[in-house]
């Protein structure tokens, strides 16, 4: 059985007034537990994506549809249980942190929510110690943590997160990444996470979509993903020279590399099968050829096309 | 709603420029109080009464409490425009400016409760600051100088109010006072949901304010036909309630006045900001 869907787009689109389509006909689909990865260069639709999802931008083609509920119709019902970040987390600076999170909280839950809330969220990110002091007190890092502490306040079942390690030193990175596992594992709670760095979304991610040029390229699981555009192989095969001087001749791979006990190319997926006959009509014997690539190539081979 | 009120109102009452027009009445008031004081009002009243003295045999105390706190409402011409402007102004494009948006508007709250919760706490903001002015400067004009009658001059004409009457007179004044503010209010609200810094809406609904108060204050005739159609026409409505009789006619039909124009600006602001991306 299928994973239940809670956030899909159908052929999202936005054109602004220069009549440029910065997202066109997006069709996402996000499962109920899924740390989904959300992934594109720079200009490429991810924000103007995340902010039509959240409802600050409004769509100019197609619909978003959260649980089950359209949200240009059924907006109160579509965001009930969806919180998120959207760039940079910004706050009423000149307020604390307790009544940053009062405020966002009474909007979501529609009455003052309890103080032992806000304080076990604080908690939850390293700032119950911080909470009576002004935000404009805090460090970048501290506004992120709080950024997600008043994301997690009201238990929200999907958390958009845009950009969420953006101006952290490796320490903060590295705390938002468990910070957004844990939520998934223990809390349950889809994550839909945007980012431009790739290490981050392999690292967290099970699924991914890629956007590039305001088009959606690739969405799938990591792994099939990966998988399904194999350029980079691991061969190993014995006799490794006469192996590597085989591989050498063929004019379907490059880049061959004698590496440590095995020998690196570059071969298309397609190729594959030629490769393994070639080298078994020469007796060589093949135990395993592994896909090398990593997400940054797949990124490239996708987003350059 | 009320809960999304409280808060707009929280978060408006904490931001230091909100208490900008609060300072400047605490300060301008006794300082004008201070001022007349030292001269006992003398020549103010000699300049008031100036077309009359000829006529006339003036006595007894023309110079009190009441007449100060009406000299005092001549600042809702500009200088209190200018207060509400600056907290009203900021209303939406503070929150755009700051990236607040961001967090306010992907709650499941929609955006016309958010709208309405914000344009009560501007007027609510506008009514406390015109209620501000009515207690101080008729709580400290007559601590210093004291009750009497009203002597109300319109143009050629005397009135004197009986000092029994001026309490019902200046609330109907300072009543009618916040219903025209609001239209100030409403006008920068609007201005406000344009841009995404405050300065914008303070200077363009200054401009408009005093660009229409020229207009309809000069006696220039090519100006008589649009004078009826403009708000500033109808600004001075307080004025009323120190009339001998009170035109009520004259004052519902500007309140109307007043009242659809605020309706209009609001209407306005709810298209845009309905419609508005959140681009910040």
């Amino acid at each position: 059985m299928s994973a239940e869907v809670v956030l899909r787009t159908i052929a999202l689109g936005k054109q602004y007034k220069s009549k440029r389509w910065a997202v066109q006909d997006v069709n996402l689909e996000i499962h109920r537990g899924d740390i989904f990865g959300f992934l594109g260069p720079n200009g490429a639709g991810k924000s103007t994506t995340i902010r039509m999802i959240l409802s600050l931008i409004a769509p100019t083609a197609g619909s978003v549809e959260l649980f089950g509920h359209q949200l240009s119709t059924e907006r109160e019902a579509a965001l009930a249980k969806v919180a998120g970040i959207v760039e940079k987390p910004d706050f009423y600076l000149y307020l604390s942190a307790f009544r940053n999170m009062q405020i966002t909280g009474a909007m979501t839950l529609g009455k003052t929510p309890l103080r032992t809330m806000i304080m076990d969220s604080l908690q939850l990110v390293g700032l119950a110690g911080r909470a009576f002091d002004r935000v404009k007190t805090f460090s970048h890092g501290m506004k992120q943590r709080l950024g997600i502490a008043q994301a997690l306040l009201c238990k929200p079942e999907v958390i958009v997160l845009d950009e969420p390690t953006s101006g952290l030193d490796p320490q903060g990175m590295k705390e938002v990444r468990e910070l957004i596992a844990r939520l998934s594992r223990e809390h349950k709670m889809t994550v839909f996470l945007s980012s431009h760095l790739l290490n981050e979304v392999e690292q967290v991610a099970t699924r991914m979509a890629i956007i590039s040029k305001g088009k959606l390229v690739a969405q799938g699981s990591v792994e099939e993903l990966l998988r399904s555009k194999i350029s980079s192989v691991k061969i190993l095969s014995e006799p490794v020279k006469r192996s590597t001087a085989i591989l050498k001749k063929m004019k379907s791979v490059s880049n061959v590399v004698l590496n440590g006990d095995g020998i690196s190319a570059t071969i298309e997926k397609s190729d594959i099968p030629k490769v393994v006959k070639t080298l078994t009509a020469a007796e060589c014997k093949i135990y395993s050829i592994v896909p090398q690539q990593s997400l940054e190539e797949y990124f490239l081979s996708v987003t350059e096309e | 709603m009320f809960n999304l009120i409280y808060y707009e109102l929280f978060k408006t009452y904490a931001k230091w420029r909100t208490y900008i027009g609060f300072i400047a009445v605490g300060l301008i008031i006794p300082l004008i109080m201070w001022g007349m004081h030292l001269q006992a009002g003398h020549n103010f009243v000699q300049y008031q009464l100036r077309s009359l003295q000829s006529d006339f045999l003036i006595t007894g105390n023309l110079f009190n409490g009441w007449s100060i706190s009406q000299i005092i409402m001549n600042s809702l011409w500009v200088h209190v425009p200018f207060l509400i402007s600056l907290v009203a102004g900021d209303q939406l494009a503070g929150e755009a400016t700051a990236g607040t948006f961001r967090l306010i508007l992907i709650r499941p709250v929609s955006r016309t409760r958010v709208l309405v919760s914000k344009y009560s706490a501007t007027l609510l903001y506008t009514a406390s600051l015109l209620m501000t002015i009515a207690v101080l400067s008729l709580g400290l004009g007559l601590m210093i100088f004291g009750s009497g009658d009203l002597l109300a001059v319109d143009r050629d004409m005397l009135t004197v109010l009986p000092e029994v009457h001026l309490w019902s007179r200046f609330l109907l004044a300072y009543s009618l006072a916040i219903w025209s503010m609001w239209v100030i209010a409403s006008l920068a609200f609007l201005f406000s949901s344009f841009v995404e810094n405050a300065i914008g809406p303070i200077i363009s609904t200054m401009t408009v304010v005093i660009g229409l108060l020229i207009i309809s204050n000069l006696p220039v005739e090519s100006f008589e036909p649009v004078k009826p159609y403009l708000f500033t026409t109808y600004q001075d409505v307080w004025q009323q309630a120190f009339k001998e009789p009170v035109n009520w006619s004259r004052i519902a039909e500007s309140c109307g006045v007043l009242g659809a124009y605020s309706a209009v600006f609001f209407s306005m602001t709810w298209y845009i900001f309905k419609r508005k991306d959140i681009l910040s």
